[in-house]
């Protein structure tokens, strides 16, 4: 399942790339920002009030943002560890300074205690959500698009990116390298605002305290630094459903995907 | 109750389709523009065109600017996101051959009082390769 994974989320970077430079050189009248569904949900207030989309937001971005929504319900935050190809940068990025800096976990090279980090998540993250979609929603223009990583790094240099996205840019795949997905964990705006109905989701790994030998191999592998190897089932709304974790076990059947429900 | 882990790509797939063939039944207009009536006995026709740089709110705006006053157009529809707009116009008044002109004219800045060029290119109209045409 981790080479499907792979394949997906090399699939998707590539497609962006493609797409960007084809609309770049003028090949294609689609730009990039056509397939965001965070674009979706900027135009939503827009739409509701004055019956109009917001700036070069359309009808694909408001509909992938809804079936985004029911993919979170049925397979939680999938889109992040499947599809997303910031997700997929951040997680590359991520690897490379695993391996580089030796550190053992997607923790990076400090171990944040688990309360801080959500307390850190929260904060962040409110802020980052409010800001745009305040933003959006009052000028009813894309503000936040000089700002966004998918739309600096597959756009091709398209409108309001400027000499400043690509340092904001270089940060953050920086930042990446020795926090492993910062970008996803503390600020992504998209992740925030499914982050509820991923909670919600159909779903989720469940592990078997029989099958299980406690190795923490899970917990290493784990890209969103979730606490796996002492929980029955993994309730964290940040799951991805990469699973990284079930690749990692070495115990056949501890983890294992399940419906939501009542265990067996 | 134990899934099996096709069914994560699986569902994956499913939603995206679901998206982007749902985005085909979402059809909402960006700008809507009526101009002058049409006189009793006008022989309204429709063309619809693809232009390059019809991407936004504004730039449908903008493109609709472009056709005020030019005789027999009577209504702009644009669908930004889709790059396409359609015109209303009287046929005994004018030809699409008028409204591209107009379209792909000059097209006057207010903010700084110039005239930008090629702000806009017909790729398509009523389905037909523009530049073949």
């Amino acid at each position: 399942m981790k080479r499907i994974r792979v394949l997906f989320q090399l699939g998707i970077v590539i497609a962006a790339a493609v797409t960007g430079i084809r609309f770049s050189l003028g090949h294609s009248l689609t730009s990039v920002e056509k397939y965001c569904p965070f674009g979706g949900l900027e135009t939503a207030y827009a739409l509701f009030t004055r019956q109009r989309f917001t700036c070069a937001a359309g009808e694909l971005n408001l509909a992938l943002f809804l079936s985004l929504i029911l993919l979170t319900l049925l397979a939680r935050k999938a889109f992040c560890g499947w599809v997303c190809p910031v997700g997929a940068l951040s997680e590359w990025t991520g690897k490379m300074g695993k391996r580089w800096l030796r550190y053992p976990s997607f923790d990076g090279l400090w171990k944040i205690p688990e309360k801080t980090r959500r307390v850190f998540q929260v904060v962040l993250r409110t802020i980052v959500i409010a800001a745009v979609l305040a933003a959006t929603w009052t000028t009813g223009e894309l503000v936040f698009r000089g700002y966004d990583p998918y739309y600096i790094l597959f756009s091709v240099h398209g409108h309001d990116v400027r000499m400043w996205s690509y340092i904001i840019l270089g940060a953050l795949l920086g930042i990446g390298v020795i926090m492993p997905m910062a970008w996803c964990r503390f600020l992504c705006p998209l992740g925030t605002a499914l982050w509820p109905v991923s909670k919600i989701g159909f779903l989720r790994l469940r592990r078997s305290e029989n099958a299980c030998t406690g190795c923490g191999a899970c917990d290493e592998a784990c890209p969103q630094s979730l606490t796996i190897a002492t929980v029955p089932e993994v309730r964290s709304g940040e799951c991805t459903l990469c699973l990284e974790c079930t690749d990692a076990c070495p115990s056949p059947g501890a983890l294992e995907l399940f419906t939501n429900g009542k265990k067996p | 109750m134990r899934v099996p882990t096709w069914v994560l790509p699986f569902l994956i797939i499913l939603c995206a389709g679901i998206g982007i063939g749902g985005a085909r039944l979402l059809v909402m207009p960006s700008v809507v523009k009526n101009y002058a009536s049409p006189p009793a006995g006008a022989s309204l026709a429709t063309t619809i065109l693809v232009i390059d740089g019809l991407k936004c709110v504004d730039t449908a705006e903008r493109a609709a600017g472009q056709l005020e006053g030019v005789p027999g157009v009577v209504s702009f529809t644009a669908f930004a996101s889709r790059n396409r707009a359609e015109i209303v116009f009287d046929s005994n008044i004018c030809t699409v051959n008028d409204i591209i002109n107009a379209i792909e004219g000059p097209v006057y800045n207010a903010s700084t009082g110039e005239f930008l060029f090629g702000v806009y290119r017909i790729v398509e109209a009523d389905g037909v390769q523009y530049a073949a045409k």
